[in-house]
């Protein structure tokens, strides 16, 4: 809420500067982001008195000459539509600032001497949302009564001098979203008490509560206050009360809708006028709404309402969606002559709930739904009436029509100065925080160590003990608290085990050289079910914001492919990215969240060199980053089997076991990629992706120092001729087991099927490395281990030795 | 007989010369090769020279002998110190021959890097666990219940609404909040193995249009410290660390605010570092910066949790790692994060421990 420094004044002696005490408010209380000062930067602008105004032929501007306390009368060209001679107006003088720094200078304007500008509310700084209708797109033309004289600044008189704080309330500090409120609340925080006034209303119409009837439901309107206005003259609000509802953001209307706005202001309490013929029946009900029925609201807005909107309805229809906003069919127009006034409290859910539906939050719902005064009910309405009457010629009826009057007791809260000065970490007596309450105005009684507070029903945000230590703490100030370190027992910090393995593989993969990305986990529902090998049900959002970000992803590897598409056409095309996050699904019911990793290379293996020495990035390259990888964390027999996998390379990809257990897959990425991705048309990109629920059990802990070998190791080749179908795993497999207990390590040294090989078949190079651990190995027991691997060799795999 | 003598000197003195003169024109070791041998091998000219010995008279072969002696060893030290020269100059030959322009790019590798986001993350968990804290993880499917219920939050709470949720279903939503897991801590931990420190990072995700300053997924951490003794002086002495360490600003304003879970509730802001209060685009000319929201756990939430809020109490406060890495780092537009660029994935690089 926007709340007016001068407004304040009528209920604290304020001297401190503006800015020096919405500082002090910030820190103690509610913040205050910004506060503003409508004639900042503004310079000559006075009160003009048009003499004279003539229309220029053939054009839309007017000739003026204007009295602005000068010796002589001002020539000023005018062009709004809205100039007449008689009209008190804004002057911005010759060498005037006006909005947005501009500045004004005597011109001639068709030929025509200029000494000035009249200027509308716009062109001197208001929001158009806070100009009178009647002056958006015209001057701005003080009413009468007005109490201007032409050459005095205009800066008072439309309350421009005025310091305007920004009260950005979080949703419990509703008590200050008023006048009265905030009055309290500064009151509290300089230790002043704020003079709050009681209305004395006149009523001096005749009685009329008797023969009106109003069916309220307390569930939904625990109060509901009306009252009768008669006589009514609508016309224009005094500027006073025109410039403290424009200083508070609202735009004026007329003078009963600016009552019910000026009153909800002072007061915190909704109100709402209901031009009095609308129950012209002498029946008014709340209640909830009827299947079908339907509302047009005073913003035009069509209604279709629900079974749970509260309505106020005369005998046969709504006239009104309660708390939120009235019906056209109630409206008070130009001309209205009586109303029927409502003051009510209002169950908060409800009417959240319906603002909700309805998309239609107003400064009346804003209120209801987060609570409002029980105590400021009957002042509100009052204050209302008094305004109406006193402003727009009413005759207040009499009697105030209560229909429900719940009460609300004070709350009371017991606490301790202990339990206080324990949470705060303070040392304040019971006398310290006895004046803070004092300062709140909230009643206490202090027993010893026990405190008993009162709180009002103005401050329903305070329940509990917790809520007092808050007040406490606050108003002693947070600036004020000695910062300490808790002082407890020693605890030792760290990460989980899991978590320690997962941060060393991001750490090595990393340190592979590639770059960690954070991709978004929701995607369309297609791309959520590409690159996972099982088939789990999909999780999606229940109203997402559209299909694109719908599913949650089952794999890493579909961001990668993103992030890949981004940089791709961002004309970056050597990419080596990871990805560590978890996937997503549901089985048996159940939601699974699962950590994986997934790598996505493309490129080149280095950086282009002018050395030519660029080795592009394949299947082998990527399978060889993985496998090293793994090696690094103690696992080492892993199985490749080819596999099939939704996105990738149907020929060119490779399931990853450790033993029996499946780990992810390595491969190519499929190219039909690229159809639906322009991005990727002309690349390859390879990736693996690792499941780290089956992988992390698998690294090594607890590792026992081995000591290297001390004795020399043999290398024997061997060279066979093979069946192109005979993979290398067939071949290694029958290698190792044939070569005897000494065989270390066999390495493949080269592969060849080309022309000089017979058809159908393949060349192949194995190196053989023998050690024994314990003593110097013989040629001769090599040379037997060797034999027996030919032999197998050829046998099993009919291979030709050579 | 001396004339033999005499003889045999003058042609040693010859051979002298020339060997000299030959030694020092040869261009190669195979030329000082032969040069030895044709001076000083088994038919060399010195052992000549020794041969003829027979001819002169006893008592000079000595004499002649020390010259024919003392010159092979001269021929051998001349020989050895063309041979070292033509060692080092055919060493020298060869680097020259092997110049490179150094000037010339090296080949680079691939130089890995770690999210920003991980960078600030990596870096506050680090910071916490120095200071006792332990790091724990929750699920991103949180129940109604974790997330809100028992985070006083219950059905129909206006705080509701703060938090545009993705519902799942009528009881799972994608947490809003890494709140989740200060309610699941609070119900495991057992205090009488001690206090309850922790911070909780991780994805969390809010119903937004994604835009420069809105994502609908970022990254929060959680903290909270639980025990029998712990005041909000503790929790303002905290805060003030985590802003030194992060923004290494030392003036911290607490202003009042409000979070369901936590009463009294505070926000944190920070002398504005670019600018020092001021007023700049970066402090929205205010000259603090919010940097984040904390508070004392309110009684409900350990409640919920079956502690009893008469003898425990304890802190909690919530970081926003794509904030922090925003002020940070200055980033403009928090969908950076997320779009991967390389470019500005890489920059970061420099910033790692
Ligand atoms: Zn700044």
């Amino acid at each position: 809420m926007l709340i007016s420094y001068n407004w304040l004044q009528d209920f604290l002696q304020l001297q401190v500067d503006p800015a020096v005490l919405a500082e002090k408010i910030t820190r103690t209380g509610v913040e205050i982001p910004t506060t503003a000062h409508p004639m900042a930067g503004l310079k000559k602008l006075v009160v003009g008195h048009v003499l004279t105004s003539e229309k220029i032929e053939g054009t839309h501007l007017h000739k003026c000459q204007v009295e602005v306390g000068q010796e002589a009368p001002l020539q000023i060209v005018c062009g709004a539509p809205n100039v007449a001679a008689g009209e008190d107006v804004i002057v911005a003088l010759h060498g005037a600032r006006i909005a947005g720094n501009e500045k004004i200078k005597r011109g001639k304007i068709r030929g025509i001497e200029s000494n000035g500008m009249i200027c509308g509310l716009q062109e001197i700084g208001f929001a158009d949302k806070v100009v009178p209708a009647k002056y958006l797109h015209g001057i701005f033309v003080f009413s009468a009564g007005s109490d201007v004289k032409p050459g005095q600044d205009v800066y008072e008189a439309l309350g421009m001098d005025d310091y305007i704080f920004d009260f950005d309330i979080t949703p419990n500090r509703a008590d200050t979203l008023s006048m009265e409120g905030a009055a309290y609340e500064v009151g509290a925080i300089i230790d002043q008490k704020p003079k709050i006034e009681q209305v004395v209303l006149k009523e001096d119409g005749p009685a009329w509560s008797d023969k009106f009837e109003a069916q309220v439901d307390p569930k939904l309107a625990p109060k509901y206050y009306l009252r009768k206005l008669t006589g009514i003259k609508i016309g224009e609000s005094p500027l006073w009360l025109q410039t403290r509802l424009w200083n508070a953001g609202i735009r004026p209307v007329n003078n009963v809708v600016d009552a019910t706005n000026y009153a909800m202001l002072l007061t915190g309490q909704p109100l709402h006028a209901y031009d009095a013929k609308t129950f012209a029946a002498g029946k008014l009900i709340v209640r909830q709404a009827q299947a079908g029925e339907k509302l047009e609201l005073l913003n035009e807005k069509e209604l279709e309402l629900d079974p749970q909107d509260i309505v106020i309805a005369d005998e046969n229809k709504p006239v009104s969606l309660a708390g939120i906003m009235g019906g056209m069919n109630s409206e008070v127009t130009d001309e209205t002559t009586e109303v029927i006034l409502e003051a009510a409290v209002f169950d908060p859910t409800l009417i959240r709930k319906a603002a909700l539906r309805h998309a239609n939050r107003t400064d009346a719902s804003a209120r209801f739904e987060k609570g409002v005064n029980w105590d400021n009910v009957q002042k509100g309405i009052d204050v209302a009436a008094l305004l109406m009457r006193n402003h727009a010629a009413a005759t207040v009826d009499q009697g105030l029509l209560k229909a429900t009057d719940q009460q609300r007791q004070a709350v009371v809260v017991k606490t301790t100065t202990s339990y206080i000065n324990h949470v705060l970490g303070t040392e304040l007596s019971g006398e310290d925080i006895a004046k803070i309450f004092d300062r709140l105005g909230f009643g206490h009684e202090l027993a010893g160590d026990d405190l008993t507070v009162t709180v009002p029903n103005r401050r329903w945000d305070i329940e509990i003990p917790a809520d007092l230590v808050e007040e406490v703490g606050r108003l002693y100030g947070y600036d004020n608290l000695e910062s300490t370190q808790p002082l407890l027992p020693e605890t030792h910090g760290g990460y989980s085990v899991r978590e320690t393995k997962i941060r060393r593989l991001r750490k090595l993969v990393e340190g592979q050289g590639l770059n960690e990305t954070i991709n978004y986990t929701l995607t369309s529902p297609k791309a959520a079910k590409l690159f996972t090998k099982s088939d789990h049900k999909l999780i999606k959002v229940a109203w997402p914001m559209n299909s694109g970000r719908s599913a949650l992803r089952q794999s890493l590897l579909i961001g990668l492919v993103n992030a890949v598409s981004y940089n791709f056409a961002h004309k970056q095309e050597q990419l080596m990215l990871f990805e560590q996050g978890r996937v997503y699904n549901l089985d048996d019911g159940k939601y699974n969240e699962l950590e994986h990793l997934a790598a996505l290379y493309t490129g080149t293996a280095a950086h282009h060199n002018w050395q030519k020495l660029d080795q592009p990035v394949d299947f082998y390259w990527v399978k060889g980053q993985l496998t090293s990888l793994l090696a690094a964390v103690g696992i080492k027999d892993l199985t490749f089997k080819a596999a099939i996998i939704p996105g990738m390379h149907p020929t060119r990809t490779a399931a990853v076991y450790a033993g029996e257990r499946y780990l992810g897959f390595v491969g190519m990425l499929a190219p039909v990629l690229a159809v639906k991705d322009k991005n990727l048309q002309g690349h390859d990109l390879y990736g693996y992706e690792l499941n780290l629920e089956a992988l992390l059990p698998l690294m090594t802990t607890g590792l026992k120092n081995e000591p290297a070998p001390k004795y020399p190791s043999i290398e024997r080749d061997v060279s066979l001729l093979v069946d192109k179908e005979i993979t290398n795993a067939q071949v290694v497999d029958c290698i190792k087991a044939n070569g005897g207990k000494y065989l270390q390590a066999v390495h493949v040294m080269d592969v060849y099927d080309g022309m000089q090989i017979e058809h159908g078949k393949k060349s192949l190079a194995y190196r053989l490395i023998f050690l024994n651990k314990q003593a110097t190995l013989t040629d001769d027991v090599v040379s037997k281990a060797v034999e027996k691997i030919d032999a197998a060799l050829a046998d099993q795999l009919e291979a030709k030795i050579r | 007989m001396s004339d033999e003598l005499d003889k045999l000197l003058a042609r040693l003195k010859e051979i002298q010369a020339e060997g000299s003169q030959e030694i020092d024109q040869a261009v190669n070791k195979e030329k000082l090769n032969d040069i030895r041998v044709k001076f000083m091998g088994r038919k060399g000219k010195l052992t000549e020279i020794l041969h003829s010995m027979k001819d002169i008279a006893p008592e000079n072969r000595r004499t002649l002998g020390q010259q024919v002696n003392s010159l092979r060893d001269k021929f051998q030290a001349s020989i050895d110190q063309a041979n070292q020269d033509l060692t080092h100059k055919l060493i020298q030959q060869r680097l020259e021959a092997e110049k490179l322009d150094v000037t010339l790019p090296g080949r680079e590798p691939l130089m890995g890097s770690k999210h920003v986001l991980r960078i600030v993350e990596d870096d506050l968990e680090k910071f916490f666990i120095g200071m006792g804290y332990q790091v724990v993880q929750g699920p991103e499917i949180e129940t109604d219940h974790y997330c809100f219920e028992m985070m006083n939050l219950p059905k129909d709470h206006p705080a509701r609404d703060m938090q545009a949720t993705f519902w799942i279903d009528d009881e799972h939503l994608l947490r809003t909040q890494t709140s989740g897991d200060q309610a699941r801590v609070l119900e495991k931990h057992d205090f009488s193995q001690g206090p309850l420190k922790m911070v909780g990072p991780g994805k969390v995700y809010r119903r937004d249009d994604d835009d420069a300053t809105h994502s609908h997924q970022f990254m929060q951490m959680e903290g909270l410290v639980v025990d029998k003794h712990v005041t909000m002086g503790d929790l303002k002495g905290t805060l003030e660390l985590i802003a030194k360490h992060v923004f290494g600003s030392t003036e911290i304003r607490l202003r009042p605010s409000y979070f369901p879970f936590t009463e009294p509730s505070v926000e944190m802001d920070v002398r504005c570092f670019n600018c020092g209060g001021k007023g700049c685009p970066i402090c929205k000319y205010e000259g603090w910066i919010e940097v984040l929201g904390a508070g004392m756990v309110h009684p409900n939430v350990l409640e919920n949790a079956c502690i009893d809020s008469k003898v425990y109490g304890g802190f909690a406060f919530g970081v926003g790692l794509d904030r922090f890495a925003i002020l940070k780092y200055s980033i403009d537009d928090i969908r950076d994060f997320y779009t991967n660029d390389i470019r500005f994935l890489t920059q970061f690089r420099q910033e790692e421990d």
